[in-house]
């Protein structure tokens, strides 16, 4: 792990930086146009259901309801796309290890759902201890990593049909037909369950995990979720790796340094 | 009359208006109702409500027509006789002769003066999958629908008010539920048989393709009309989105004919044509073409589609299936530690 920012002095208590100012802007920019994009898109994947036609109404009308679902569209396109730059700039500028790669899946994530399921099902006691992020939020990461590619090439494909046709087969347009319906419905489903669980509604965090604006975690926080991080920051804080910066406002890009977005 | 004041002026118009404005009243009445173009007052006879008989075969016969409904359609500055050309007594014996909708008409086409007649219509429908067959059995030649079928005959358009007021006689026999479901019956008859946007249109040709006895029946598909619900113009249409392809827009509604024929509309010759029909796709190529199919993909029919379909279903279900464990183990474990392990938080 390189050397960053990574504790802030607020108040006489640590906080432990996690997102950046930009990061934070990326996640802001992803979510919105996620909603906006549901709501605009839903009516059609369910044509005949009440509660969807309020969304048309809202807007005005089926036009306006598909010119706004494909605004917020070109919106989220973009903010991945000023991700994905972001990643390997980060990556190129700080020659990131393997190693500094925290969202890339390895083997202590299998261990770590091995030991969760054995914790679930009252087989042991023992909770599993995880680093910068957890399998979790991994699967968060990658789904919507995956989610990005089929529901912007798909809706790409469906937005201009008459030239799809110019390039691909037509199996091609009936595949994207069915594949940005369908993975649509899945990453709906995945936020709505899922992340809102991990984030708002699993009682140990309810109402919500704030660190989506505030950027930073409490020691407890990290003593309670990252505890295997904290103890490699504390270890490295001991052999004065870590630069400490008391009450800097200079958090921004901070943890975005290490390339670990 | 010298006009003196402006008051003066207005009260000699008004003692001059008057009495005229009276004597106009009864061709103001007459305008408010206009009378069917029915000089030879057959509407003497068949004005009146529920005329009707059993005919030889037993069935229900109406011959009412009422002025209200004819001067609903698009019929209604033409005589009756226009179309029933073989009456010619009155009162008139048992009518024999069917109505040909190809005749000619004693009406001119507006602006081109030469005489109106839906000869063409007529001739494009019999040469279409629509049109009476020889080489067909008979079952399947009386389910194709002819003119009226679609058009109907007399109620090109049934106001529901209409149908509302002749629900009244029903009403001396039948009454609250059985009453409601009269009249649903009488405008099922009566109003979807005259398609008057898109959505009529649609359900129109479903009256019949989406009856999956009916179709099976005469050899015809019947997959299509859930097809094409399930496609983006079906979906996009029931949203109210203007100008999204039915079905008439494409497979037309007089010359209907199989994909496979050179002439039909969405022939590999044509269909590009038709797409690009009306400006709704700009230079469509015939792989795009080929993707508006709406039939329901089979492992036959289109294997790629329909293995995507279900990889996508098998994907969806399992995920979630996976992420739902996960989280009431996880809640499950919370309630536990909570409530039964005796402390505010859970042993870690």
């Amino acid at each position: 792990m390189r050397v960053s920012d990574r504790i802030r002095v607020v108040g006489g208590r640590r906080e432990y930086v996690r997102f950046s100012l930009s990061q934070r802007l990326q996640h802001i920019f992803m979510f919105v146009p996620f909603i906006v994009l549901v709501v605009t898109g839903f009516p059609i994947k369910f044509p005949d259901t009440a509660f969807w036609s309020h969304s048309i109404n809202l807007f005005g009308g089926i036009d306006t309801v598909r010119t706004i679902h494909r605004v917020a569209a070109v919106v989220m396109i973009a903010d991945f796309a000023v991700h994905v730059f972001y990643v390997f700039f980060n990556i190129v500028r700080n020659r990131t290890p393997l190693s500094g790669m925290h969202l890339l899946p390895n083997l202590q994530d299998a261990r770590d759902i091995a030991t969760n399921i054995r914790y679930f099902l009252f087989l042991s006691e023992e909770r599993p201890r995880f680093h910068r992020f957890s399998y979790i939020e991994k699967f968060d990461y990658w789904a919507v990593f995956w989610g990005m590619f089929i529901m912007a090439g798909s809706g790409l494909l469906l937005w201009y049909p008459e030239a799809s046709g110019q390039w691909f087969p037509s199996e091609v347009i009936q595949i994207a037909y069915v594949a940005h319906s369908d993975e649509a419905l899945l990453a709906f489903l995945a936020i709505v369950i899922w992340h809102f669980y991990n984030v708002h509604f699993n009682p140990r965090v309810w109402p919500a995990n704030k660190v989506w604006y505030r950027g930073t975690l409490s020691e407890e926080e990290m003593m309670h979720e990252h505890p295997r991080e904290l103890e490699d920051i504390l270890e490295q804080l001991k052999r004065g790796r870590v630069r400490r910066h008391d009450d800097d406002d200079k958090q921004d890009g901070a943890a975005g340094r290490d390339g670990d977005a | 009359m010298p006009v003196t004041t402006c008051r003066g002026a207005l009260a000699s118009l008004a003692r001059g208006l008057l009495p005229a404005l009276l004597a106009l009243l009864p061709l103001a009445s007459s305008l408010a109702n206009p009378r069917l173009a029915d000089s030879e007052n057959c509407e003497l006879c068949h004005g009146l409500p529920l005329l009707s008989r059993h005919d030889d075969k037993g069935r229900f016969r109406l011959y009412e027509v009422s002025a209200e409904t004819v001067m609903h359609s698009s019929h209604k500055g033409i005589g009756c006789r226009d179309c029933h050309a073989d009456i010619d007594a009155f009162p008139h014996p048992q009518v024999v002769q069917k109505v040909d909708c190809g005749k000619t008409c004693h009406v001119n086409r507006p602006f081109e003066l030469t005489v109106f007649s839906h000869r063409g219509e007529v001739e494009a429908h019999a040469m279409s999958v629509h049109g009476q067959n020889p080489k067909d059995d008979p079952e399947t030649n009386a389910a194709k629908p002819g003119c009226k079928y679609c058009h109907g005959s007399h109620r090109m358009a049934a106001p529901d008010q209409r149908v509302q007021e002749q629900a009244k006689h029903c009403a001396n026999c039948h009454d609250g539920k059985s009453l409601e479901g009269v009249i649903q019956h009488i405008d099922r008859h009566t109003s979807h048989r005259s398609a008057e946007n898109s959505l009529d249109i649609v359900r129109l040709c479903s009256s019949c393709h989406g009856d999956a006895t009916l179709m099976e029946s005469v050899n015809v598909s019947s997959t299509q009309v859930e097809g094409f619900q399930h496609h983006f113009h079906g979906k996009a249409m029931r949203r109210g989105l203007d100008g999204v392809a039915n079905c008439a827009d494409c497979h037309t509604s007089h010359l209907v004919l199989p994909q496979d024929d050179p002439a039909s509309t969405l022939s590999t010759a044509n269909i590009r044509q038709t797409c690009g029909t009306t400006g709704c796709h700009i230079s469509p190529s015939i792989e795009f073409a080929r993707s508006a199919i709406h039939s329901k993909p089979t492992m036959e029919s289109n294997p790629v589609v329909y293995v995507v379909t279900w990889g996508f279903i098998l994907l969806t279900a399992i995920t979630m299936a996976l992420l739902f464990s996960h989280i009431l183990l996880d809640f499950g474990r919370w309630v536990h530690g909570r409530f039964s392990g005796g402390g505010r938080h859970e042993s870690e």
